[in-house]
């Protein structure tokens, strides 16, 4: 906590990395590429897009940019549901040095690597421990699973070979859990603002009784706390952000992931409800947005883990501590 | 879509934090038992020592005895206050909003009359808009204020009034002259109210919780000078509206809960079981993130922008977090565990309370009917 502009941490190469990725995303993302993904086919066209705008490296070191922008980006991304394995490439970028290609990243569990995003279409998969910065690093993936989460996005599974690299994450001052888990809460961010929009956007068409839906008290109330719901989460994501590099940041990531995640069960709920038997179809494009937000509650420790976590912390400092904790003083 | 700015509290109102638990600690005599819910403690000594300190009406000009300081050190202060369970409930009003509306609705005199006597802590305020018929439907007050000869007869009542049977003023917002057709809104005025010398008669309202502190006023013909309307005649629903977004969207509004999470932290002690934790947790994720959607409203009250649908926003939310927790801290505690500690009077306290915050500063229908406006909906 620093600064009481406006527009904290705003600045001129941050906005238009929002711009040309709202672009990008937009031009490179619709209905048809995000069926085609949940095919399992990879979006090669919009992540040469990425590649060709340098996105692929934001955040990484000598790309001019940090964690900000980074983030920044991931909340264009989940805006948009752009189906790339962007948060694992960025940080595997970040952490190893940059790579051309998809890197992605899973959770080593004996001699696999299970939950990698894309596994089957990355060129390096960096398994880690969810408790400590201990990874290991393959450059020959070898996919002997292929799975999908709730979303239908790859979650695939990789063996560990003999050749694979150990490494450590813990050269960051971030650990590498909370990275991934405030990169999955910042695109849940994203991505409820589009549900939202679909939501509000539905409720100002349709009709029924002779006005449109926006003007059901019922429908404006839920949409209300959705809304609500929404700047919650979002605004939980950005002072995570903001939180980097301080001692603040693992406290305030568990925030943000538990936040989005409660927020992507009332949004969830709730727009489906408003949109009706039309926004239940595979045809319509709401699910592929919902999806994406229940299923990331539970990517990198869902809403639980996340809260034993966070109070262990503040059990932990004594109940004549828990207003410091909450305020950082 | 709605989206609060990106804004946290300086470093200069961050400090502030330890100057008031300095004072808290200093005045740990006035605060007695500890509850966050603003309405509770009522002391007129804590209440004048902090107008001493300069924490009443301190983003006040210095004209009026205010500080000339940000809503970010106000919201420092407040937060800090209502934490800490210390008794605020007789100054709120008038710092939170009654000062902020005659400073700038107000007369220069009565600027110069009422806000000094209020930063010194030695005049409340309460507010006087609902009435017996009037809940949520505003417009529809019936008390009227009628121009005689150098001032105003009041006839009519309100009631809900907090604080009415031991605070020195009442804002009231009175009709003075009909609606037209459907415009309902005209025709509103805000009253300044003597209620211990104008003859407004005052009986108490006893709440589930077992408190008095609400009231029903009732006028009857009762004489008020001229220079009490704040602004112009006709003008009170503008200023109403006004001064509703300052109630709205302050720590009050997700604090009330709070020492059922010290209390329970306590009671579970260091090595909470898994299913504690979680609770803890829980409860803080919220807690963390209105914080900060506050201190957000903060920054836009300090660039004197309209907030009206934010402030919704965080009371709306606020206000379901405050019901949340102390629920969440049932669950987790069996009746035998939780008999006769800490955790369990606050817990029953707060339970009891509990209906009244998302009723009191407007009810949450009100409130999701102004977010609905907000997007666009209305």
């Amino acid at each position: 906590m620093s600064q009481t502009s406006g527009n904290q941490g705003m600045n001129e190469q941050l906005g238009i990395i929002i711009d040309t990725g709202n672009r990008i995303f937009a031009d490179g993302v619709d209905k048809a590429v995000l069926d085609t993904a949940e095919r399992g086919e990879f979006a090669q066209s919009l992540w040469d897009a990425v590649v060709a705008t340098g996105f692929h490296v934001v955040g990484s070191a000598d790309s001019g940019t940090g964690l900000t922008e980074l983030f920044a980006l991931l909340d264009v991304a989940g805006t948009h549901a752009a189906p790339l394995p962007l948060v694992e490439t960025l940080l595997a970028n970040a952490w190893f040095g940059a790579a051309d290609d998809v890197s992605s990243i899973g959770i080593l569990d004996g001699n696999w690597i299970v939950d990698v995003p894309w596994g089957r279409r990355a060129r390096r998969v960096i398994g880690i421990r969810p408790d400590s910065g201990e990874c290991v690093i393959v450059e020959q993936v070898d996919v002997v699973d292929q799975r999908v989460n709730l979303a239908g996005e790859p979650r695939d599974v990789v063996k560990v070979p003999g050749t694979a690299r150990k490494s450590s994450t813990s050269n960051s001052s971030e650990s590498a859990w909370s990275l991934l888990a405030l990169g999955r809460a910042v695109q849940t961010g994203g991505v409820l603002s589009t549900v939202l929009d679909i939501a509000l956007q539905y409720a100002g068409e349709r009709a029924q009784f002779g006005r449109t839906l926006s003007k059901f008290q019922a429908i404006q109330h839920s949409l209300a706390v959705q809304a609500a719901e929404v700047a919650a989460a979002r605004r939980a994501a950005t002072g995570a952000v903001d939180a980097a590099g301080t001692t603040r940041f693992e406290a305030e990531v568990a925030a943000a992931k538990i936040r989005a995640g409660d927020a992507a069960t009332v949004v969830g709920e709730a727009a489906h409800q408003a949109l009706g038997a039309i926004g239940y179809t595979h045809e319509h494009r709401l699910h592929h947005f919902t999806r994406r937000a229940w299923a990331w509650r539970d990517e990198y420790g869902n809403e639980f883990d996340w809260q034993r976590k966070l109070g262990a912390m503040i059990a932990g400092d004594g109940a004549d501590n828990v207003w410091s904790f909450i305020t950082g003083r | 879509m709605l989206e609060l700015d990106r804004v946290s509290l300086p470093e200069s109102s961050e400090s502030l934090r330890h100057e008031v638990r300095g004072f808290l600690e200093e005045h740990r005599d006035l605060v007695g038992e500890p509850n966050s819910d603003f309405t509770t403690g009522y002391s007129p000594e804590f209440s004048r020592a902090l107008g001493k300190r300069g924490w009443i009406g301190m983003t006040w000009p210095k004209a009026f005895g205010g500080g000339d300081r940000t809503f970010f050190d106000r919201y420092v202060i407040t937060e800090e206050l209502l934490a800490a369970g210390a008794p605020v409930s007789a100054h709120w009003i008038a710092d939170r909003q009654s000062g902020p509306l005659l400073l700038r609705f107000g007369s220069e005199k009565q600027k110069q009359t009422y806000l000094p006597p209020i930063t010194r802590g030695e005049s409340f305020f309460s507010i006087g808009m609902s009435e017996p018929n009037t809940g949520s439907d505003l417009a529809s007050v019936r008390t009227a204020a009628k121009k005689v000869d150098g001032g105003w007869v009041i006839n009519g009542s309100k009631i809900w009034t907090t604080d009415a049977h031991r605070n020195h003023f009442l804002i009231a917002l009175v009709r003075t002259s009909p609606a037209q057709g459907e415009n309902r809104h005209v025709g509103l005025s805000q009253i300044v109210v003597d209620l211990r010398n104008d003859g407004a008669k005052v009986r108490p309202i006893r709440n589930m919780a077992g408190g008095e502190d609400f009231n029903e006023i009732v006028f009857e013909d009762v004489l008020v000078p001229d220079d009490r309307i704040v602004g112009e005649p006709g003008n009170g629903w503008k200023q109403v509206t006004s001064e509703l977004s300052y109630e709205r969207s302050g720590p009050e509004r997700f604090l009330s809960a709070f020492r059922v999470l010290v209390e329970f932290v306590r009671l579970v002690g260091p090595n909470p079981l898994p299913h504690e934790a979680a609770v803890i947790g829980r409860a803080s994720a919220h807690l963390m993130t209105l914080r900060k959607m506050s201190a957000s409203v903060a920054g836009m009250l300090n660039e004197g922008k309209q907030v009206d649908v934010e402030a919704s926003l965080v009371k709306e939310l606020g206000n379901n977090f405050e019901k949340l927790l102390p629920e969440m801290t049932r669950l987790a505690t069996s009746s035998a565990r939780g008999a006769g500690t800490a955790w369990r009077s606050a817990y029953e306290q707060t339970q009891l309370l509990s209906p009244s915050f998302t009723l009191r500063g407007g009810t949450r229908e009100i409130l999701r009917g102004v977010i609905a406006r907000g997007l666009g909906l209305r």
